[in-house]
């Protein structure tokens, strides 16, 4: 089996005032061995919740509404608080946005680093555990890991916490890494060199890349998952996203990110703008902005259906051929 | 091309505490020139500590300068009392990244609009001010009902077309956009990356246009001044910035745009190596020389003048001779 | 570091010096004569004149300062109106009386004022946390002489659990059987003093620990599989300690006003007790070297909160 992660119609929500309203919903996607899978959306979309989801790690109102999430074919949904903690950390890590105030601010990075380690191999000596952090420190490119081990978050740059974050997720070598938008954070020249670093960890294990940037996403990912309003509008090879977008959101996406080739005439837009949860439209949740809505895409939702080439799934009325 | 605003060798510089009572400065702004072209739309671009900010507060004398000129109908700016300034203010105007922060939020909208219309020109009347804030606001793409609205009641992206409104209320000729579109969704920055074009046609404006996105400032640029520590590197028309004889600095800044399509990129994209240096400890000669990756000897003893390479195209490297047409998967224009 | 020290020293002495002046000048604003309290009124007001002059308080008020402060510099806290003893002996055996009955109840309203405090912010609106709460607000809206006088009532006189007063059992025992008579006698003054340091001290503890939990790097460290526990232990705590570390050092400060009247009910034998009898008796010397002790022991106290802090936050360069 070469699925390590699968999410099948999986869906939840928030209690708020002793109501449920529903955020994600059916979403289904798999991330394969050594493979990198992007998840693509705008604010709200739902794809930061689903990287907590895969760690079990969400907020304390959330609510799991259905569905399975299984990594190596067993559900997490069904593990407990125990089970899970096993897993994290030695079989999924994740690094988040904000590098900086992910780093406890009166540990130092050694002790940070070390914890990561020692909390799934209790035994490792203080000596093979400063050697296992150097060697990481080093596979990150830091080039002085003693004095880095040695120094606070403060003590250093948005990029250098970013790339120890990256070695702190990966020194208990997961089978799968979760960057919920590694480079957000970061200036351009340095975002180039996580984004250079993160390639070169594909190699070693599967990553589960969530973040709005496209080109981010077109960087280092073999297959896209684009999401709108906590559904999964589109999932297909790069290949197939970025040349052959099938749902009107994922073309007007596209379309609306001016690039270094765009040419100096009006942008493509998407009228409207991105709803928060509890504006979510019936049916497909798109169809308020969607050009092409017709009044079965207000009453019903669309079923996923392949688009030409395998793996290419898209839900859309519209090319379902419903309309 | 007539010149609207004239900037002449501008320096800012900040106090930071590095200790109890140790200071160290920091030049934030460090001897920038340039002319501002009427109609044009100047794209500044920068990572952290480029002072890009700094330089579009320092030109609108929301900071004062340290020395140089900001030279506007005839006038230097700088030497300017905040009174003397008042005359200059309703014709330079600021929209910030976080229109959120910039609008109060125990104002109806309409009323952030057309009070400082009335305030500026007290004959207008309250009835007419409010005309006029309802027609801007459909100008923006807002609905006239949305008057009575507050603040928190709009989504980002509306927001940020109620600051635009603002912006253009007292009729400016300038207006300086600070990570305006910045912290807006894509699909909404486009919408707005296309207003204010077609405010800059309508209204006759002039942008000064700064953010960190090379995509977005190339799109929107006439001219592009890319800054690195305080200083201009490099100042050219956009086609030729991205054409030839770029700077080190640019054409990494360029190879490190992640672009959205699936064809691999097919040189090596450029990698700095390090951090942006702190720009309280700049090391001498070439600021950029830590990290470039054509750094010599010279680099590191002696800072390079902006030179002009081709007509309107300033570089500020040791090297300009030699640079060439950046990286190939950069397309020209 | 040690410029800080130094720093820190210069401007405590002149928080000391200050604080000197303002009770020098007060306690002799007080209505009456302290000279006629130690002559026999049958003597006449000549007596009383002689007496006044005997201990200097004839004397311009600044004068009498400056021959204080000339006897503080050799070390010198004058006599005791009332007994005629030395002040600075007196003193200091009194001092470490209160220092212990301090280190007592900072001890208490620590040890149990941050772990409530953080258990709260965990089960936040539950009903620990509703209890808490409830508790918080009771302790720091107690009349502290109230609370003394009703755990005496209850504890001493009722239940018979606790001595009515003092800090030890005559005949002085040593060793371990004296250690453990002083702590049992120091049992219902501690839980007097210590209700209102424990309730601050639960809700900032609390309020702070709610605002730590939201931070990004407990996030990370549930994410590298640690339970809830260590995580409180080890990234929280400390964080959580900073701002604590701070409303304790005020705490000391406004435990002193506590001390004098619950040292009063309970007779403790310390400074506070020291300072309510001298005020009846009038014995300046001795109330404004009380008063200059304590002062000095809060300015040190902060200095050593500061540098407690400073160990804590590496953030805080110097």
């Amino acid at each position: 089996m070469s699925e390590l992660l699968v999410f099948s119609n999986y869906s939840m929500g928030f209690k708020e005032n002793n109501k449920v309203v529903n955020l994600i919903d059916n979403v289904s996607f798999a991330v394969s061995k050594l493979a990198a899978v992007g998840i693509v959306g705008e604010s709200g979309c739902g794809k930061s919740m689903v990287s907590l989801s895969a760690m079990r790690l969400l907020p304390a109102n959330a609510i799991i509404q259905g569905g399975e999430i299984l990594l190596n074919g067993e559900d997490l949904l069904a593990k407990s608080e125990n089970q899970m903690q096993e897993l994290r950390g030695k079989q999924i890590s994740i690094i988040f946005q904000q590098p900086m105030s992910s780093l406890n601010p009166v540990l130092d990075i050694g002790f940070q680093m070390q914890e990561a380690l020692t909390r799934h191999f209790p035994g490792t000596s203080k000596t093979e555990a400063d050697e296992t952090i150097a060697l990481e420190l080093r596979g990150v490119g830091i080039h002085d890991p003693a004095k880095t081990m040695r120094a606070y978050p403060h003590q250093l740059s948005g990029g250098m916490c970013q790339r120890v974050m990256i070695a702190m997720a990966t020194i208990c070598k997961p089978s799968l890494l979760i960057a919920d938008e590694p480079t957000t954070a970061l200036d351009t020249t340095i975002q180039a060199q996580v984004l250079d670093l993160m390639a070169q960890l594909k190699q070693k294990g599967s990553i589960l890349l969530v973040t709005h940037n496209l080109g981010v996403v077109a960087e280092i990912c073999d297959v896209v998952v684009v999401m709108y309003a906590g559904q999964v509008v589109e999932t297909g090879k790069i290949e197939d996203i970025f040349k052959n977008p099938q749902h009107p959101y994922t073309q007007g996406l596209l379309a609306s990110v001016p690039t270094l080739t765009t040419k100096k005439s009006r942008l493509h837009t998407i009228q409207g703008s991105v709803p928060a949860i509890w504006d979510f439209a019936k049916g497909c949740r798109f169809h308020t902005r969607c050009a092409m809505a017709k009044s079965l895409c207000e009453n019903e939702k669309p079923e996923s259906c392949q688009a030409g080439s395998p793996g290419h799934i898209v839900a859309c009325h519209v090319y379902g051929g419903y309309i | 091309m007539d010149s609207i605003m004239e900037v002449v060798n501008l320096h800012k510089q900040f106090e930071i505490k590095t200790g109890l009572l140790t200071k160290a400065k920091i030049n934030a702004v460090d001897g920038v020139s340039f002319n501002l072209v009427a109609g044009e739309t100047l794209g500044v671009v920068g990572e952290s500590g480029s002072g890009k900010s700094t330089l579009g507060r320092t030109i609108l004398k929301l900071t004062n300068a340290d020395s140089g000129k900001v030279i506007y109908k005839g006038e230097d700016l700088v030497p300017l009392t905040s009174k003397q300034m008042k005359r200059h203010r309703s014709q330079l105007q600021m929209i910030f990244q976080d229109p959120y922060a910039s609008l109060n939020p125990r104002l109806k909208v309409g009323t952030s609009i057309s009070e400082p219309m009335l305030a500026n020109n007290p004959s207008l009347g309250r009835d007419e001010a409010k005309r006029s804030a309802i027609e801007l606001l459909e100008l923006v793409g807002l609905s006239p009902q949305m008057y009575n609205l507050y603040p928190h009641e709009f989504s980002g992206g509306q927001r940020q077309r109620i600051s635009i409104a603002r912006a253009i209320a007292p009729k400016p000729s300038i207006i300086v956009c600070d990570e305006a579109v910045s912290a807006l969704d894509v699909s909404v920055q486009a919408q707005m990356l296309n207003l204010f074009n077609e405010l800059k046609e309508k209204l006759s404006l002039t942008y000064i246009f700064i953010g960190h996105d090379l995509s977005v400032i190339k799109y929107i640029s006439d001219r592009i001044l890319v800054m690195y520590l305080g200083q201009v590197v490099e100042l050219a028309p956009t086609d030729a910035i991205f054409g030839s004889k770029m700077h080190p600095y640019t054409q990494a800044l360029v190879s490190a745009v992640p672009e959205p399509n699936a064809t691999k990129r097919q040189s090596k994209r450029i990698i700095l190596e390090g951090d942006i240096p702190s720009p309280g400890s700049v090391p001498k000669g070439c600021q950029f020389a830590s990290r470039c990756f054509m750094k010599m000897k010279m680099c590191m003893e002696a800072a390079p003048n902006l030179t002009e390479v081709e007509e309107g195209h300033l570089v500020r490297c040791h090297h300009h001779a030699r640079l060439k047409k950046a990286a190939q998967d950069v397309p020209n224009g | 570091m040690a410029r800080f020290v130094f720093e820190r020293a210069i401007r405590g002495a002149i928080t000391v010096f200050v604080s000197l002046a303002a009770t020098f000048a007060i306690i002799r604003l007080m209505p009456s004569n302290p000279a006629q309290l130690l002559v026999d009124p049958l003597l006449g007001p000549e007596a009383v004149q002689a007496m006044a002059e005997r201990l200097g308080l004839s004397d311009p008020i600044w004068i009498q300062f400056g021959k204080y402060i000339m006897e503080l510099a050799r070390g010198d806290f004058g006599f005791s109106f009332r007994t005629g003893q030395p002040v600075g002996p007196t003193l200091f055996s009194k001092l470490g009386w209160t220092l212990l009955l301090l280190i007592f109840v900072q001890g208490v309203s620590v040890g149990l004022g941050v772990p409530v405090g953080m258990m709260a912010a965990i089960k936040q609106n539950r009903l620990f946390d509703k209890a808490s709460n409830t508790a918080v607000i009771l302790g720091v809206s107690v009349f502290v002489p109230f609370l003394a006088f009703a755990l005496l009532y209850l504890f001493s006189y009722k239940l018979k659990l606790f001595p009515t007063g003092g800090a030890f059992t005559p005949p002085m025992k040593h060793g371990i059987a004296f250690a453990l008579d002083v702590a049992w006698h120091a049992v219902l003054p501690t839980m007097a003093l210590a209700a209102g340091n424990t309730a601050s001290i639960v809700l900032y503890t609390r309020n702070s620990t709610i605002d730590i939990l939201k931070e990004d790097y407990i996030r990370t460290a549930y994410a590298k599989g640690w339970h809830q526990g260590y995580i409180m232990r080890r990234h929280a705590l400390k964080n959580t300690m900073i701002p604590t570390t701070t409303v304790i050092s005020l705490n000391i400060g406004n435990m002193m006003g506590g001390a004098i009247m619950t040292e009063t009910v309970f007779s403790w034998p310390g400074v506070g007790r020291l300072i309510y009898d001298s005020v009846s008796k009038q014995d300046y010397p001795m109330l404004q070297g009380a008063f200059l002790v304590l002062s000095i022991t809060v300015v040190c106290l902060s200095v050593i909160t500061d540098l407690a802090i400073m160990a804590m936050d590496p953030r805080i360069t110097h």
